[in-house]
């Protein structure tokens, strides 16, 4: 056998301390280290690296960002209503006009009192927003499904189960989701590491049974569960849905000899109930 | 309507959180400040507030996020150009009281990632603490993940003989104190 050279091992040294090196090559690399200072001491400063501490921010920064998001959302507020003042101003000055020429003045008080009473009479008779500020409002909610999208993908691929959790718990606020939320929830049902973690999504996602393409996610989602309360859990929705497409990776799970007692007999009631 | 805007507050903080510790320690570890740092991580989430309409869902949030860090950091060192030269002694971070007390060698080698060229201290630090795969890293550079191995393997090598240096320094330094110590009495 011949013996690896240093520019051999410097190719693969970067995966191999990322831990994504193929595992035929691993052998390789840390025989080579064994007689090899020099890429030794690499393996061993990166792992030394691994251990500075984390720098901690001051809690101060927590109060700055809270006074930044206060004041961003204050300064895009004012500029709106800025905005939509000014265009109103040369319209109420030509108005005005009016009441200082003595033969409209009659007029223009009359059409004041009947706009005040028309006013008076449609909030009395229904309270509902002006046209700006439901507008103002549509924008504000698109705004916050964009951010409730945002910030769902962000927490389900942080690496703690309970922050994972937090993102599907997130994701269930609001009536509408999005489809890119919808996609990630059923990744998460078919690959996510943690039990807990598929169960919360797989309830989350229970709400959108009637689109067709959440339960297709699901069901081929049922051959890479390995956990029975998961397939359990998945085999009641589906049949709570009555999809039939189901029944096929139900008999997979009744023949497969790897699949818990406990999920075959639920597969066979789920069989006879769907067909 | 209050509400929408609480919502919309919640889920920011909610994520600034989760990210204010790892994008606070990318900057410290980048340059050594902490005031500047935390300055750069407020930065950072003032522009995620304001661009996140442009954050493509399907895509990962982090990499994203460390584009908008990288180029928070670009922006400022371009307004402020003479606070970029450096001087590891002089900057701040090295009296952390966290790594003062720790022992000597995580303190060198703190040091010598400081002392490193800034392209290989940031390819370190991106690859080895932000969690970031080297994929990530060359789409963030825009260079091939061939170039961002080579780097990673490059910055080692250098910091290896950065920090070897600092640990000969040091055991000179220790040395020379230790004799000066045992003859108190030679300077009375």
């Amino acid at each position: 056998m011949t013996m690896t050279t240093c520019e051999q091992i410097a190719k693969l040294m970067p995966d191999y301390l990322k831990e994504a090196l193929h595992p035929d090559q691993v052998g390789l690399v840390e025989a080579h280290i064994q007689n090899c200072a020099e890429c030794r001491e690499e393996a061993v400063l990166w792992k030394q690296l691994g251990s500075l501490p984390q720098e901690q921010p001051s809690p101060a920064l927590r109060s700055r960002f809270t006074a930044m998001l206060e004041s961003y959302q204050e300064g895009r507020w004012e500029k709106s209503s800025l905005a939509s003042e000014r265009q109103r101003l040369p319209l109420l000055s030509s108005f005005g006009r009016w009441f200082r020429m003595p033969a409209m003045a009659g007029v223009a008080w009359a059409c004041v009192f009947l706009l005040v009473g028309f006013l008076i009479g449609k909030s009395v008779s229904k309270p509902v927003d002006s046209p700006d500020q439901a507008g103002q409002i549509a924008a504000m909610r698109s705004e916050l499904k964009n951010t409730q999208t945002l910030m769902v993908l962000a927490m389900l691929e942080l690496q703690s189960p309970n922050e994972r959790l937090r993102g599907v718990t997130l994701s269930e606020r609001g009536d509408q989701l999005d489809p890119q939320v919808l996609g990630a929830l059923l990744h998460t049902v078919r690959y996510d590491a943690s039990v807990d973690v598929r169960l919360a999504a797989l309830d989350a996602l229970s709400k959108y049974g009637a689109r067709p393409e959440v339960r297709k996610g699901l069901i081929d989602s049922m051959q890479d569960q390995q956990s029975p309360m998961v397939q359990i859990a998945l085999i009641d929705l589906l049949v709570d849905l009555h999809d039939r497409a189901a029944v096929q990776q139900l008999k997979k799970f009744r023949q497969d000899p790897s699949v818990n007692p406990a999920v075959k007999k639920r597969a066979e009631w789920g069989i006879q109930k769907l067909s | 309507m209050a509400q929408v805007r609480n919502g919309i507050g919640e889920m920011l903080g909610v994520l600034f959180d989760r990210y204010q510790a790892p994008l606070f320690s990318f900057y410290c570890k980048l340059t050594g400040d902490r005031t500047l740092s935390e300055d750069l991580v407020q930065e950072v989430f003032f522009r995620i507030l304001k661009y996140r309409h442009t954050y493509e869902t399907g895509t990962r949030f982090r990499p994203w996020m460390y584009q908008i860090a990288r180029n928070a950091r670009t922006d400022h060192f371009r307004k402020y150009r003479p606070e970029t030269s450096l001087e590891p002694e002089m900057s701040p971070s090295i009296t952390h009281p966290d790594l003062a007390q720790q022992n000597q060698e995580a303190a060198l080698l703190h040091r010598a990632l400081l002392q490193l060229p800034e392209e290989k201290r940031e390819v370190l630090v991106l690859s080895r603490f932000q969690e970031l795969k080297y994929e990530e890293i060359a789409q963030l550079m825009g260079c091939e993940v061939n170039t961002v191995k080579v780097r990673v393997h490059r910055a080692l090598q250098e910091l290896r003989k950065t920090f070897q240096g600092l640990e000969r320094g040091s055991a000179a330094q220790k040395h020379s104190e230790g004799t000066g110590f045992t003859r108190p009495g030679s300077l009375q």
